[in-house]
């Protein structure tokens, strides 16, 4: 019996953590370009896609988890080029309407080239296997992916807290005119963490893969879920995406066996009533 | 998003929404088709004056939409309401969601007020999902009647003639356009754009922008649940895609390509979207895409949408040795 | 010496233990023109934003014609003859200066303006209004004009006009010439003047030479308490005041 609540435990920081790397990516982009991405969950589903794509031709999941996530990154950047950084200025009201265009025709075009049926993604080679602790048994693939997660959210914490790169978009969060006048180019600072924030997305969308699959649907559902963690947390708070997302990741799996709308209901209601009893979230700053 | 309403330029438009009610029937291919592009019209008009003239981005449009058609559609099928009482159930339906999530979500302004409407759009989703014992869950509300025009027992006009239905629909629709007309160049509308062009002077002016903004959310919720009631008889079928998320997208891609601050932007809008899905979707699947594009291109180069864009148009053609001046000025301090 | 129509007695606003505005007595007397003037970070600008209603004083009450307002919110104190205008322009820029105006006066009893039902027009003496204070700014010729088309300074003349519209017993202006050029600040002046001599006007303000030719009464501010208080030809001459203003340049 307790076998069965450590694998929903286990279950939880696996969402959470995918959750996690969506949010934190989210939020970063939130706190220094001040930019909301309704697009980011599409991001993540092209990640999914392209781990698809990826495996399928070479048979190889490393290759994919390396690939993909870069891929995701540069298209990332190439919109920011032409589009996103032309709608910075702009009120939240008009960027929030311009990536849900984005977003349609991510979406649309995902599925023009692989189709409106969802793809499934094998587990990997060499991790398909269980691991075993005394009479507990658990998925190799799935310990792996929040090792995995753990890991990308160390090295981006490494990044933000102890780089002259993190230094700076810290600064520019604060405030983006004395970053400029610091010398930096902001702008490239913008194209290169907008290409980060969503490169993170990619890489959720290629950890969740093997279990979840792609599914062109995929995307709002997580977008919703992305938004939840980063209000909960608080909007551009590192601990906050980490936390949230592991809440939110543990209450969907332990209530899946139980209520799953339930916990939609949850969530939802909880992002509701942060905004409204303490609108800067669990760790934001007001 | 700049339109001022000013009567003296728009008193050619009432004459338009007629006109093009009239001709609707006769152009499209069925009258089914144009049923649909006057109930999204309505629902298009009815976020248009929260995001049009007030500047709120609600994401609780499908909610109201949903709750129009399933209270409308319950009291026919378990109590026999007839027609009239059904659709005043369905607009206060509307009316009263709208005015519990607005009075919650314009405690808080710009990305946390987006967000509140958004999770409860969520929530109110859920919710109908799961409460499939009344709402027909994911297979929808099914047999919806459509009762006959009838006043005090008495058996009027049957609407079962798809011409005839969409005749009941469009006088609703002109109805509704008249009225909504009023509320524009009405001491409360102009208010409402006061408080979209900046609402700390608004305030400080003496409103107290909140009853301002609760009563906008009512207005356009009563509009958009008599939409939803609307189609629910249209469809004889209340699906549960009515209170997704999607659908309050739907509503909001239609306002905004139509043009913002125009009522009849609204009708161009949710005519040219609902007919280009017509068209189109037997033909190309994807079309969607082309919603993506249209949503991008408008409000980076268009703000006024189609109806502002066949505005300048018309200007450019009228006094050609004067250039339009597009209006670019953007308003930073807009949240 | 005329009644009092503004009042504070031990006003206080304190952020933590920082105490912005600290137990300050002021008493603003009706037909007069009063400013508060003093170095930066002296207190006024949180003391202006008690009198209007933006932020809530931490303790000690405001009395206007002899009603408790202390903790009534801002858009509540237009009603009973309060208006103010804002140091950073503060229009509704895309709308005409008329429509500005118009709005601004029908803002006086701002709940009835929730009548959806009405045609604008069924309240003319909002646009009589807007009209007589179009020709008081000598701006009818720009009535049409979009707000944010006006030059600089007559958008800062705007942002007084619409102060005016209410009809208020006391005219609250926060810094009138800030940001104008040169050119424009004898305008200001000599509107501010002439509104002195129908309403109670209220104000901070930064140049010297218009606190001095204008003003009846003038309140210095230091560290958030009243330093001096007098009329033009006092405050002068206090050395109070000169060592407080130097303080601030060394």
């Amino acid at each position: 019996m307790l076998n069965v609540y450590l694998f929903q435990v286990l279950n939880g920081l696996g969402l959470g953590m995918i959750y996690f790397l969506i949010s934190v990516g989210l939020t970063i982009i939130f706190g220094l370009l001040n930019f909301v991405n309704f697009a980011h969950g599409a991001f993540f589903l092209l990640g999914s896609y392209l781990c698809y794509t990826v495996v399928t031709l070479t048979g190889n999941f490393w290759l994919s988890l390396f690939v993909a996530p870069l891929g995701v990154a540069l298209l990332a950047w190439i919109t920011e080029q032409v589009l996103i950084k032309r709608a910075y200025h702009l009120p939240h009201t008009f960027q929030i309407l311009i990536t849900l265009g984005m977003a349609l025709i991510i979406r649309e075009a995902s599925i023009m080239i692989w189709g409106p049926i969802g793809k499934s993604v094998p587990t990997p080679a060499g991790l398909d296997g269980v691991f075993r602790l005394g009479s507990f048994a658990y998925p190799e693939y799935r310990l792996f992916m929040i090792v995995f997660a753990a890991v990308i959210g160390l090295l981006l914490w490494f990044l933000l807290e102890r780089t002259r790169f993190g230094a700076l978009v810290r600064a520019g969060s604060e405030d983006t005119e004395t970053v400029s006048l610091l010398g930096t180019n902001i702008f490239k600072l913008f194209s290169l963490t907008f290409a980060l924030g969503v490169g993170l997305a990619g890489v959720a969308g290629v950890l969740s893969a093997p279990i979840r699959g792609a599914h062109p649907f995929l995307g709002e559902e997580v977008l919703g879920i992305a938004f939840v963690v980063v209000v909960i947390g608080g909007m551009g708070s590192f601990t906050g995406a980490l936390v949230g997302g592991l809440l939110v990741g543990l209450v969907q799996s332990l209530m899946t066996t139980i209520w799953p709308q339930g916990a939609s209901l949850m969530i939802y209601g909880a992002m509701a009533a942060v905004i409204m009893l303490r609108p800067y979230g669990l760790f934001g700053r007001s | 998003m700049s339109t001022t309403p000013t009567s003296s330029i728009w008193r050619g438009t009432t004459l338009l929404a007629v006109a093009a009610v009239v001709l609707m029937p006769v152009i499209l291919p069925s009258p089914t088709l144009a049923t649909e592009i006057l109930i999204f019209a309505l629902a298009a008009l009815a976020s248009n004056l929260l995001l049009g003239y007030t500047g709120l981005l609600s994401f609780g449009q499908g909610v109201f939409f949903g709750a129009g058609s399933y209270c409308s559609a319950l009291v026919m099928i378990h109590w026999h309401f007839g027609l009239f009482p059904a659709l005043l159930v369905g607009i206060l339906a509307g009316a009263l969601t709208a005015f519990v999530i607005g009075a919650l979500a314009i405690r808080r302004t710009g990305i946390y007020f987006v967000m509140l409407t958004l999770s409860f759009s969520q929530m109110a989703y859920f919710v109908a999902y799961t409460m499939s014992s009344v709402t027909g869950g994911d297979n929808g509300l099914l047999n919806v009647p459509r009762p006959p025009v009838s006043v005090l027992g008495f058996e009027l006009l049957s609407l079962a003639s798809p011409l005839v239905f969409y005749g009941f629909v469009a006088l609703l629709f002109l109805a509704v356009f008249v009225a909504a007309r009023r509320v524009i160049h009405s001491p409360f509308g102009s208010t409402l754009v006061a408080i979209r062009e900046n609402e700390n002077r608004a305030s400080a002016v003496g409103y107290d922008t909140r009853q301002f903004k609760v009563l906008a959310f009512v207005l356009s919720g009563a509009i958009t649940g008599l939409a939803g009631a609307l189609y629910a008889l249209l469809l004889n079928f209340v699906p549960l895609s009515n209170i997704e998320l999607a659908t309050s997208e739907h509503i909001l891609i239609m306002t905004i390509i139509g043009g913002t601050g125009s009522l009849l932007g609204s009708l161009l809008g949710a005519g040219s979207i609902v007919l280009l899905g017509d068209v189109l979707s037997a033909l190309w699947p994807r079309w969607p895409m082309l919603l993506g594009l249209a949503l991008i291109a408008v409000v980076m180069f268009l703000r006024g949408g189609l109806w502002g864009g066949l505005l300048d148009l018309k200007n450019r053609l009228i006094r050609s040795p004067e250039p339009p001046q597009p209006d670019t000025r953007q308003k930073d301090a807009a949240q | 010496m005329s009644t009092v129509l503004l009042q504070t007695s031990g006003l206080g606003k304190a952020y933590g233990n920082f105490h912005a505005v600290n137990g300050v007595d002021l008493c603003v007397r009706a037909g007069t023109i009063h400013t508060v003037i003093g170095p930066n970070g002296a207190g006024k600008t949180t003391l202006f934003h008690c009198l209007t209603g933006e932020r809530r004083p931490t303790s000690g009450k405001i009395l206007f014609d002899g009603q408790d307002i202390t903790h009534r919110p801002a858009h509540k104190r237009v009603s009973i003859g309060m208006a103010r205008s804002f140091q950073i322009t503060s229009l509704f820029q895309e709308l005409s200066v008329r429509e500005n105006l118009r709005l601004a006066a029908q803002g006086r009893d701002g709940a009835r303006a929730l009548t959806f039902w009405r045609p604008t027009e069924a309240r003319r003496q909002h646009l009589e209004i807007a009209d007589q204070i179009l020709e008081r700014l000598n701006m009818t010729a720009r009535a049409n004009t979009p707000a944010g088309d006006l030059s600089h300074g007559l958008q800062r003349v705007l942002e007084v006009g619409m102060a005016l519209c209410g009809k208020p017993k006391l005219l609250l202006l926060d810094e009138p010439t800030s940001g104008m050029g040169i050119d424009d600040i004898p305008l200001m002046t000599s509107l501010i003047a002439e509104l002195g001599k129908e309403h109670t006007v209220m104000l901070i303000e930064h140049n010297m030479s218009i606190v001095m030719s204008i003003s009846d009464t003038i309140t210095v501010m230091s560290r958030g308490q009243i330093l001096v208080e007098g009329p033009p030809a006092v405050v002068r001459q206090d050395e109070r005041v000169r060592s407080a203003y130097l303080g601030e340049e060394g």
